[in-house]
């Protein structure tokens, strides 16, 4: 079937009331709960405040500017842009392949299953507070493992070492962030009808054919949820970085949620108006990624495509 | 299936329909840090039962562990909702902005009187007293006995040269042993670099000027920085290794000669019984050696209609018997005059007693510290670190002070 | 051959996903004492499984977990009730605001809630809310729409209109066709939002800290902290109660997760 036909105008006049009427607790919830503090937000970026909080007038773009004049502005956004880019990247690919690997069935799959829910359901904060332990340098379960093993001839400072910081970040971002990736592939997956996978088989195609022209298009849906939803909450991800960042003076290795963090909190600037300012410029970041991804993924017309099967 | 379904619906509107705000009424709201878990809820708790029985209003006590405090008060003071009493490492941003009351409103003269000179000194702010003591603690230097008698070692270090020597043969003695664990992470690289820096003979202002960069205070982080990256003979990082989860570790294992403590760190030293440990005075350049003296604050917050109810919580806390059995309880050394009378006779208390007035503070007093502080924490380790600058961070960081003395 | 070679592949990957958590389990059963030697250890020389009953008997534990189930299962079931309807109607048909609508949901959660607190904790104030279940319900559900509703909607696309037409002619109407037809058909959406929601707000950390203060409102991930502090520090507890926390989770991923197996069946369509 095709996309509707234009309606009438009294057909849509029509739906714009059932449209409230379905869509009503949600925007009842977001109106509620979202609303106010993202307009104090913004009202705190345009103030004024005491190192103790208090609120001492306005200022106007003041903050804005004075946050674009951060020495440190520059290597935050790298490393925002590099933690982002690699753990959504490594992880959506990796997802990909569990998902296949969790979809066949074989012994002991449904714990397989189990296993992989386990970084996902752990908290966040104690998964990191976990791999600090892991990767002390004297400590640590992963100096002793691969001084061992021989594949170190030394102990290295994971998490002090500015080399190798950003890596050991990374991978923890990985870690928890294939769970729930492999398992919205995996339902995107469960939704493909047999039926494909047959008439593909009948027609000779190779698995890896069949995986690239079939398979990974009709999951063209959940990946674009995937996609989105990660980069935003990498993006937005304090825990990992604060935890693991926790020893390192100065921000070389913060992104811009733990550096709003320190500027309102932990660093001599303690401003609350200045970081809110950041808090802002952090939403219209992603706002202005998504809508780019969005806009290249054609997300619409693929599930016009997908609604319309036969 | 629908019957879990149809359960799982009624706990939700359950949940929000009848769960009510704790809000409303009089009472007053109690802020308090979380020193352990194991005490300071149950004394806090205790004491503001006893408040309420004795006539007081309702107590909102809050705990909040010391991650999370600036956060949690800073969230509070910005919905203009501030606490009516607050305990803190820190007043004096607060009395700036007017926002406590001095110790003459909530304070009994005797209660005034109790204080310990020097604590109640580094509570004042414009010569009023706002930051009213609560605790104090004293660095003290500690030493593995074993390590010492393996290396050859009799005495603890009295001059930078001995502790450099010391170091040394400790490092030497292989396997995995540390000379000096030294802690310049952000957590409290402030107090071990005043020590340090006391006992070069700089300090953090000369009159009543900042004097960070000093010649004596430059002198004094570069032979920091040696330690690290010439003699080598601390920990690795040290400029991103904090105390409780990094030093102390360390030292608590055994595997550190030297480190500079206090007496919590004795406390787990004594529980785990692992670590044969010795406590003396720092090395000094000095004639006498000088130690980091820190006290918390109680503040009480001006708000309508609270100066009595809170005049009376604080009197109830500052009763000898109550601060100093809470005192004891988390380990810490006392602020009042009747308080140190009361603990002297704790053996294991007296290396930091008696250390206690050569204790120097932080110059709290002077709201630009609170920025300062925050500073040093987040920078002085770089200048430790492999091709750190010690002069060019002291620099910045004086920059940085005299900015924020001249600023808000 | 096959069937081995994912068996292995399988049980690998257990493996490593399960390793550092392993490392958390065997330092909850150290004593204070061993907590931290050099060289490492992995292996407790003395076991303290005891560590676990003192978790266990902790009546503040048995509160916190209170606390945490009620708000996340509260928090889902609204989550779930709210954007079902939202993400059919988007994935149905096309009206004025639509992109507008999904967009917006998006924002939302785009703000962290890190930055988001500070009013978040002014508004439940003045509604003299903080401190109840309510609040941090409401929050954690506003918070996890995004996810249910964007989900979903793409499981609802994914259903061609004719099963649902065809169901409606049969005999069952259009509430029926959505309800014995369509609902089963996104049961994989409908379980990977129930998981998603049920854990984000199991697990969620910043906005609870800010809103409970009373002792006896404090969830799980707040409550944990007390046992490593500046000061005094149990590892062991720490992880001790970790472990427990994730065991609920577990639990209701396992009672639920084969029906992330679903699917259209073959020949529907007919």
């Amino acid at each position: 079937m095709r996309a509707e036909a234009p309606a009438p105008a009294r057909a849509v006049k029509g739906r714009r009331w059932e449209a409230l009427l379905w869509l009503g607790p949600s925007l009842a919830l977001i109106a509620g709960v979202v609303f106010y503090p993202a307009v104090a937000l913004v009202h705190a970026s345009l103030g004024r405040y005491s190192i103790t909080g208090v609120y001492q007038g306005s200022v106007g773009a003041d903050n804005y500017v004075r946050l674009l004049q951060q020495p440190a502005l520059s290597t935050v956004l790298t490393n925002t842009v590099v933690w982002v880019g690699a753990v959504v990247a490594v992880t959506v690919v990796v997802s990909l392949a569990l998902a296949q690997l969790l979809n066949q069935p074989f012994p002991g799959r449904a714990l397989v299953r189990w296993a992989l829910i386990v970084p996902w359901a752990a908290s966040l904060i104690m998964t990191s507070k976990l791999f600090v332990w892991i990767y002390d340098y004297y400590f640590g379960a992963l100096n002793r493992l691969l001084t061992s093993a021989g594949v170190l001839a030394r102990p290295v400072d994971w998490l002090g070492d500015d080399a190798t910081v950003m890596g050991a970040m990374i991978a923890v971002g990985i870690f928890v962030s294939l769970p729930f990736t492999t398992y919205v592939v995996l339902a995107g997956l469960a939704s493909i009808p047999g039926e494909v996978y047959e008439a593909a088989r009948v027609d000779g195609a190779s698995r890896w054919a069949t995986y690239r022209r079939l398979t990974l298009p009709l999951l063209k849906p959940a990946l674009l949820v995937a996609v989105v939803l990660n980069v935003i909450y990498v993006f937005n991800s304090f825990p990992i970085v604060w935890t693991l960042n926790d020893r390192n003076p100065g921000f070389a290795h913060d992104t811009m949620v733990t550096f709003m963090y320190k500027i309102a909190f932990k660093s001599a600037l303690r401003d609350v108006g200045l970081a809110a300012a950041l808090g802002v410029v952090n939403v219209l970041l992603i706002l202005v990624a998504v809508l780019a991804y969005l806009r290249t993924v054609r997300w619409d017309d693929g599930e016009a495509a997908a609604s319309g099967r036969a | 299936m629908k019957g879990v379904l149809a359960a799982v619906v009624l706990i939700a509107a359950f949940a929000v329909a009848c769960d009510r705000g704790a809000g409303g009424g009089p009472g007053i709201t109690v802020v308090i840090a979380e020193y352990s878990k194991d005490h300071t809820r149950g004394f806090w708790q205790a004491l503001a039962e006893q408040y309420t029985k004795q006539g007081g209003p309702k107590v909102d006590l809050r705990i909040i562990d010391w991650n999370s405090i600036d956060q949690q008060v800073t969230t509070m003071i910005q919905n203009n909702q501030p606490p009516d009493v607050l305990n803190l490492n820190s007043f004096s941003s607060y009395a700036r902005d007017g926002l406590l009351y001095p110790a003459e409103d909530v304070l009994s003269p005797n209660t005034r009187e109790d204080f310990l000179e020097a604590f109640a000194r580094g509570g004042q702010y414009q010569g009023k007293l706002y930051g009213l003591p609560i605790l104090s603690s004293a660095r003290a230097f500690f030493y593995n006995r074993d390590l010492f008698a393996k290396a050859g070692l009799e005495a603890p270090p009295k001059t930078w040269n001995d502790f450099v020597q010391h170091a040394k043969k400790l490092q030497a003695l292989g396997g995995g042993v540390i000379g000096y664990a030294m802690p310049l992470g952000p957590e409290e690289a402030q107090a071990e670099w005043a020590i340090w820096m006391w006992n070069g003979g700089g300090d953090w202002k000369q009159a009543d000027a900042w004097a960070i960069n000093s010649d004596a205070n430059v002198r004094t982080l570069t032979f920091l920085a040696d330690l690290a990256n010439r003699q080598r003979v601390t920990q690795v990082n040290p400029g991103k290794t904090n105390r409780t989860d990094g030093a102390f570790q360390l030292f608590k294992d055994g595997k550190v000669g030297m480190v500079i403590g206090f007496s919590p760190l004795a406390k787990q030293l004594d529980a785990e019984g692992k670590v044969k440990y010795g406590v003396a005075e720092m090395p000094t350049t000095l004639g006498k050696p000088t130690t980091l003296g820190v006290e918390d604050y109680l503040m009480a917050f001006k708000k309508k209609d609270n100066r009595d109810a809170v005049k009376k919580f604080l009197d109830l806390y500052y009763q000898p018997d109550n601060i100093t059995k809470w005192i004891t309880a988390e380990g810490f050394l006392p602020v009042t005059k009747s308080g140190l009378e009361r603990m002297r006779s704790n053996a294991a208390l007296a290396p930091y007693l008696d250390a206690l007035p050569n204790a120097r503070l932080a110059p709290t007093t002077d709201p630009a510290w609170d920025r300062v502080k925050l500073d040093v924490q987040q920078n002085i380790g770089a200048a430790v670190q492999p091709g750190g600058n010690p002069k060019g961070v002291l620099d910045q960081l004086q920059r940085n002070a005299v900015a924020a003395a001249g600023a808000r | 051959m096959r069937r081995a070679a994912l068996t292995a592949a399988g049980w690998a990957l257990a493996c490593v996903v399960l390793a550092p958590y392993a490392v958390m389990l065997l330092t909850a059963l150290k004593p204070d004492a061993e907590l931290r030697t050099t060289p490492p250890r992995l292996l407790p020389v003395l076991w303290r499984p005891e560590n676990f009953l003192d978790v266990l008997g902790d009546p503040d534990f048995a509160s916190w977990l209170r606390v945490s189930l009620v708000v996340a299962t509260a928090s889902t079931a609204i989550v779930v009730l709210a954007a079902a309807p939202a993400a059919y109607y988007t994935a149905r048909h096309r009206f004025p605001g639509r992109t507008a609508f999904l967009v917006v949901v998006l924002v939302t959660q785009m703000f962290s809630p890190t930055a988001l607190v500070v009013g978040l904790y002014r508004q439940f104030f003045e509604l003299d809310l903080v401190n109840t279940y309510a609040a941090l319900i409401l929050t954690n559900a506003a918070f996890n729409l995004a996810f249910a509703i964007w989900i979903l909607r793409a499981f609802f696309a994914s259903i061609p209109r004719e099963i649902e037409e065809a169901a409606a002619v049969d005999g069952c109407g259009r509430a029926g066709a959505l309800l014995r037809v369509v609902l089963p058909l996104s049961l994989p959406g409908l379980v990977t939002a129930v998981i998603f929601a049920f854990i984000a707000a199991w697990n969620e950390y910043i906005v609870a800290l800010t809103l409970m203060t009373a002792p006896e409102r404090k969830p799980l991930t707040v409550g944990i902290t007390t046992y490593v502090t500046a000061y005094v520090q149990h590892w062991n507890h720490l992880f001790a109660a970790s472990v427990l926390a994730i065991v609920p989770v577990v639990v209701l991923f396992a009672l639920i997760e084969r029906h992330l197996v679903g699917g259209l069946t073959a020949g529907s369509v007919k």
